[in-house]
């Protein structure tokens, strides 16, 4: 075993383990230990990131373990964005009046569930396996519904029970599509549907497609594409914020790459054209249903999650193209998505005590009542808009470019109409949220400040980071390594 | 697998489809999965096959027990009707199942009658969790659904893996479990497991 498949084995074993000595350890030192773990966690994942990175020529492709570049991406994205959910937890945790379970084990109750689910993101990321991945995608479902229903209200659990039942249904459809294509590949067994095998699929290319279209279709109601999001807006804004975060910046991109890669590895049966088809419809679909929404007049929590969706259908439409371009601009999309929509959920908490109706309905002129709290959510919408020079720009240029080097002409003219819609929904968002006419708010409710300041402040860093590196990518090892993906 | 235990398995899911009590589609699915279970036993030609054939026995033990638990401890008031009546949810159900047969052309499993069967059940669980109100029905439709994809891995030709009918069966059950846990939280905060109390989160 290489360094970097136990590295793999540990970043998946210490958020699994932490997840069960949380539930023991006193009441007192729960939070800390929790935090310490985090920490942890996180460090373990972006080493393994930076070997990931720094062996693009050599990915390790195993039965059980893959760890490319796409999956170095992805494991820096959960680490970053777990990291940072942990972090914010007991702000949220100190304002929690109910809960699904007794209130004397919430504490341990909330980060147990939270650290199993951020394991088995990374497990997911890391699984070198159609069908373990299925299985892992499933319990995902599991453990983040509990997430999704932890207040215990009654708006939590109706997000709960449709994200629950609509995502299990939908993986019921993928997972059709994966004993199709387990019937058609020689050897047979949990070998059969590693991602090396999937290639060798022999049964003829038309019942291929079908089994690829059954596959996304339920991987689609996972990832929150349209036409099968339903549950994404209520899932997404009844969650408490530091979930919702991890949700929407890790959950969604984290099942996008398993469609990823399934697409990358049946191109030889299926047809590369033919693959990349499918995504397309899902991108161009989700944008075009997701836009009437951004212009409309949402709750802030409501309003990122059909920004989830915009952007879910651009990196599905990225993948589509396929072409060097629009793959540098995929990975900064991933990045860059994660950090403004991951900051502006973590601004949900201080701005629900702000401002309770929030959860109702539209918030305006934030940065006029409580100016850090508005920064950091002028930021987020900011950057989630693709106002210049925010990466998410750089990374929709270079999607739309892609898709003209694709020769996909139409689709890339109809995405870039879609997008400047898009943009112009959330800059008057942005515009009426920070600065528009405020209400009368309680000035003394600043609880978190600290925290929000830190956290605007990295993330500023961060996006100023991926703007500099989505110049940068166009032509490196990197994409190059997107490009090869595993095969 | 004959043709007439494919007739009995469709003809059971067709059963849950417009049955109205809770206790009874329960009895039904476990059935169902039972003969499944039973199957695979039969044809098992292996230590592992004899495994994933307990594995799914177990399963359908344990969901009956917790599904029947749930049902003992939200009994409901007055019955929870469906949307959609018996006889317009069988007729779509049908329908339904029609369509994907037509739709989906060959899925590679043993026999024809095999995948017809396969997609029938996808079609019945799928039309029992979007037209009941009950909620344990939308579940007992995710079980319908996984009991369809049971089967299509028996008909695989090279015998389907040990290590992912453990696992479809592992996750089954905690999916059920959390659903219980909500099942309980949403009776116990609406009065009623009826679905139509979850509709105010609309845009």
């Amino acid at each position: 075993m290489t360094n970097r498949e136990q590295l793999a084995w540990a970043v998946v074993a210490a958020p699994a383990v932490i997840a069960v000595l949380v539930l023991v350890v006193p009441r007192r030192v729960a939070t800390a230990f929790a935090l310490v773990g985090a920490f942890v966690t996180a460090g373990l994942a972006l080493a393994l990131s930076v070997l990931a990175f720094r062996s693009l020529s050599d990915p390790v492709v195993g039965k059980w373990i893959v760890v490319d570049a796409a999956g170095g991406l992805l494991v820096a994205v959960v680490a970053i964005v777990g990291l940072a959910t942990v972090l914010v937890s007991p702000a949220y945790l100190a304002g929690v009046d109910s809960s699904l379970g007794s209130a004397a084990r919430r504490t341990h109750s909330y980060f147990s569930v939270l650290y199993a689910f951020w394991a088995v993101l990374f497990a997911v990321t890391l699984v070198g396996n159609l069908g373990g991945a299925w299985l892992l995608i499933e319990a995902t479902t599991a453990v983040s519904a509990l997430l999704v229903g932890f207040s215990g209200k009654a708006r939590a659990l109706e997000a709960g029970w449709k994200y629950l039942i609509l995502t299990s249904l939908g993986l019921g459809v993928a997972l059709l599509g994966i004993v199709v294509l387990a019937a058609g590949i020689p050897g047979g067994g949990i070998g059969a549907l590693s991602w090396h095998a999937l290639p060798t699929y022999s049964a003829g290319s038309q019942s291929a497609l079908v089994a690829y279209v059954l596959l996304l279709a339920g991987l689609a109601a996972k990832i929150g594409w349209a036409p099968v999001h339903n549950w994404l807006p209520d899932a997404h804004s009844e969650a408490p914020p530091p979930v919702s975060a991890l949700l929407s910046a890790a959950l969604l991109p984290v099942v996008l790459l398993i469609a990823w890669r399934s697409e990358h590895a049946l191109a030889p049966v299926i047809g590369a054209r033919a693959g990349q088809n499918v995504l397309i419809f899902f991108g161009l679909v989700s944008l075009a249903v997701a836009i009437p929404f951004l212009w409309r007049s949402l709750p802030w929590k409501r309003l990122l999650a059909y920004s989830s969706l915009e952007h879910m259908g651009v990196i599905a439409l990225g993948i589509g193209f396929g072409t060097p371009l629009a793959l540098a601009g995929v990975a900064v999309h991933i990045a860059a998505h994660a950090v403004a929509k991951a900051l502006g959920f973590y601004a949900a908490t201080p701005l629900l005590e702000h401002a309770p109706r929030a959860t109702e309905r539209a918030v305006t002129g934030i940065a006029r009542t409580y100016p850090a709290l508005g920064g950091v959510m002028g930021l987020s919408l900011g950057a989630l808009a693709g106002l210049p020079p925010s990466p998410l720009f750089l990374s929709e240029v270079l999607i739309v470019a892609g898709g003209f080097e694709a020769g996909r002409s139409w689709a890339a003219v109809a995405a870039a109409l879609l997008l400047a819609l898009g943009f112009l929904g959330l800059a008057h968002a942005l515009l009426e949220t920070t600065v528009g006419k405020a209400r009368r708010r309680d000035p003394s409710s600043r609880r978190g400040r600290r925290t929000l300041v830190l956290l605007g402040g990295a993330s500023l860093a961060l996006l100023l980071g991926l703007s500099a590196a989505a110049l940068w990518l166009p032509g490196s090892a990197f994409v190059d390594a997107l490009l090869q993906g595993i095969s | 697998m004959n043709g007439a235990l494919l007739w009995i398995l469709a003809a059971i899911g067709l059963t849950v489809v417009v049955v109205r009590r809770r206790s009874v589609a329960v009895g039904l699915v476990t059935a169902q999965a039972l003969i499944l279970a039973g199957f695979a036993l039969h044809d098992a030609g292996s230590v592992g096959d004899v495994v994933a054939a307990g594995a799914l026995a177990v399963r359908a033990f344990a969901l009956a027990a917790l599904f029947l638990l749930l049902v003992s401890r939200t009994r409901e008031q007055r019955p929870v009707h469906a949307r959609v009546p018996p006889l317009v949810r069988a007729g779509g159900a049908v329908a339904f199942a029609l369509a994907l047969t037509w739709l989906v052309p060959v899925l590679g499993l043993d026999s024809r009658d095999s995948e017809r069967a396969v997609l029938a059940l996808v079609a019945f669980g799928i039309v029992t969790a979007a037209t009941r109100r009950a909620t344990l029905f939308h579940v007992l439709g995710i079980v319908l659904v996984e009991n369809g994809l049971a089967l299509a891995a028996l008909g695989l030709p090279g015998g389907a893996s040990l290590t992912i009918e453990l696992g479809v069966a592992l996750d089954l059950m905690l999916i059920a479990l959390v659903a219980g846990v909500f099942h309980e939280r949403i009776f116990a905060e609406f009065g009623a497991g009826d679905s139509t109390a979850l509709r105010t989160l609309r845009d």
